[in-house]
């Protein structure tokens, strides 16, 4: 996700509220609503994202500057690559605040390589690539891999089943 | 913006343009789109500046709007200035970026009758009417071709094409995307820089420059009987390479799980009959390069759907779950870039 946990909740129950109570006129739907709402908020209080697949994605990340580094070990002039140190118990935010570090990293380096290129062995610039493009790919797999089926017919609709 | 007001903020600014009083009944608010507010406005006894409707369509740009702040101009001189083309277009009649008038910057424009298609399909749902498909696909090829097909340099648009010409066509459109991403982006995406730099090493020339719609799919314009009406929502029209609106049109996303480009065309029959309209051959390498910058435009509307949810703008849920698609575009980016012509 993009969002923060704590935004998205703030969300929904402020939609719950002002667009959706506002046309409910039967009582029982509308108790059911404040229960939602109520529900929502406790999550809010006590939830927050899975740990599980932000620290696949960290550990994707480490892998792939650990190669990097590897590889770009003995060049004149390589960039320091920095080590991402996770602790034995993480917080999803301090797994976000990982991840974030690893892309700008990865960023870094991506940077890095475009401007050294001419000056690289072919296969250590491609290898170096490789390696950072498979952690990119990998994380993006991760998430997709995290993420339901997107509703956009029914949003942009307003129905169960649009044609 | 107040909304209540409204009505007779209208009143008074039509007054002004027009040089009579002007009585308008309730608006009405269209639950479409997701940047700009659309309002069906009815005119009692109807208005002569307006070739006598009694209906106009009022778009307010509001300041918390996805992509704000907003400009009303780009559509509203892309609108004039293909008023007596080929192109179904609604007719503009006035537009102001002063936030005076109505709080947010406005476009009045006519109103057309017809119904959008969804782009957006549950899976297994069963594909379009044969004939209906056909007809729809020909007018919405034909459409572009002829969009791609104006002489604009002496249109009003001509006012936005601060000094493009058909080498630079791509690389101004990336270093535009780049910026949006530098603003919107709440976290490093490195699949988007990689991308980014891939696209400004591989810059097309464009076989001329022409009018891009910019959005140019499916929920886009309107039909009636498998005729299209109108083709609508003009805000990111800008000059540029005609291969950006295939490129656009030929995205996964709005393919609604059929073979079809925006559910309606064969890639084939599309090629073919826009390159006989417009005059031109389409070029596949140019396709996939505005594929993929077209994959990445989209990775940043969304980028900024999630951000002014994120900061509080408004409370739209559709907002967080585009956000949450950031990462579908990436993909299909990468495999854009990887795939063969």
């Amino acid at each position: 996700m993009n969002n923060s946990f704590p935004r998205l909740i703030d969300g929904m129950c402020a939609t719950l509220r002002t667009e959706v109570l506002s046309r409910l006129d039967d009582e029982f739907a509308r108790g059911q609503v404040f229960g939602v709402i109520n529900l929502l908020n406790t999550f809010k209080s006590r939830a927050d994202w899975s740990t599980e697949f932000l620290s696949q994605q960290v550990s994707v990340q480490s892998h792939a500057l650990e190669q990097v580094r590897s590889l770009i070990a003995s060049l004149p002039h390589a960039p320091e690559v920095a080590t991402l140190t996770t602790p034995s118990v993480v917080s999803p935010t301090e797994l976000l605040s990982l991840r974030d570090s690893a892309n700008l990293e990865i960023n870094k380096l991506l940077d890095w390589l475009a401007s050294a290129k001419e000056s690289l062995p072919g296969a250590t610039a491609l290898a170096i690539e490789s390696e950072l493009r498979k952690s990119m790919r990998r994380e993006i797999e991760i998430e997709l891999k995290n993420s339901p089926r997107p509703l956009f017919a029914e949003m942009s609709s307003g129905q169960e089943n649009p044609i | 913006m107040n909304e209540e007001l409204l009505p007779v903020q209208i009143e008074d600014y039509l007054q002004e343009q027009t040089g009579h009083a002007v009585q308008v009944g309730p608006l009405t608010r269209f639950a479409v789109g997701f940047s700009w507010k659309t309002y069906l406005v009815p005119i009692a006894g109807g208005l002569p500046e307006a070739g006598g409707a009694s209906e106009l369509i009022l778009r307010l740009g509001p300041s918390y709007g996805l992509f704000a702040p907003y400009s009303a101009m780009p559509e509203f001189l892309s609108m004039r200035s293909l008023e007596s083309s080929a192109i179904p277009v609604p007719k503009a009649y006035w537009a102001g970026d002063n936030t005076e008038t109505f709080g947010a910057p406005f476009l009045f424009c006519q109103k057309v009758n017809g119904a959008a298609v969804v782009p957006w399909v549950p899976a297994n749902t069963p594909p379009l009417d044969e004939a209906y498909r056909k007809s729809l696909g020909t007018e919405f090829i034909d459409a572009l071709a002829a969009l791609h097909s104006v002489d604009w340099s002496n249109q009003p648009i001509a006012q936005m094409a601060q000094g493009i010409n058909i080498e630079n066509a791509a690389l101004n459109n990336v270093l535009y995307w780049e910026k949006q991403i530098e603003r919107w982006a709440m976290r490093p995406y490195p699949a988007a820089q990689w991308a980014i730099r891939w696209l400004k090493d591989h810059c097309p020339v464009a076989p001329r420059v022409a009018i891009i719609h910019g959005d140019y799919r499916t929920g886009n314009f309107l039909e009636e009987n498998g005729h299209i009406t109108a083709i609508l929502d003009w805000e990111l029209v800008h000059l540029g390479d005609p291969h950006e609106d295939i490129g656009w049109v030929s995205m996964p996303m709005y393919m609604g799980g059929s073979p079809h480009f925006c559910r309606l065309t064969e890639p084939e029959w599309f090629y073919q009959r826009y390159s006989e309209k417009v005059g031109f051959q389409v070029s596949m390498a140019s396709v996939k390069y505005y594929r993929a910058f077209s994959l990445l435009k989209l990775a940043a509307t969304h980028m900024a759907a999630a951000r002014c949810f994120e900061e509080g703008r408004f409370n739209d849920l559709r907002m967080p779950a585009m956000g949450s698609q950031i990462a579908t575009c990436l993909r299909q980016l990468e495999k854009t870039i990887e795939s063969p012509l």
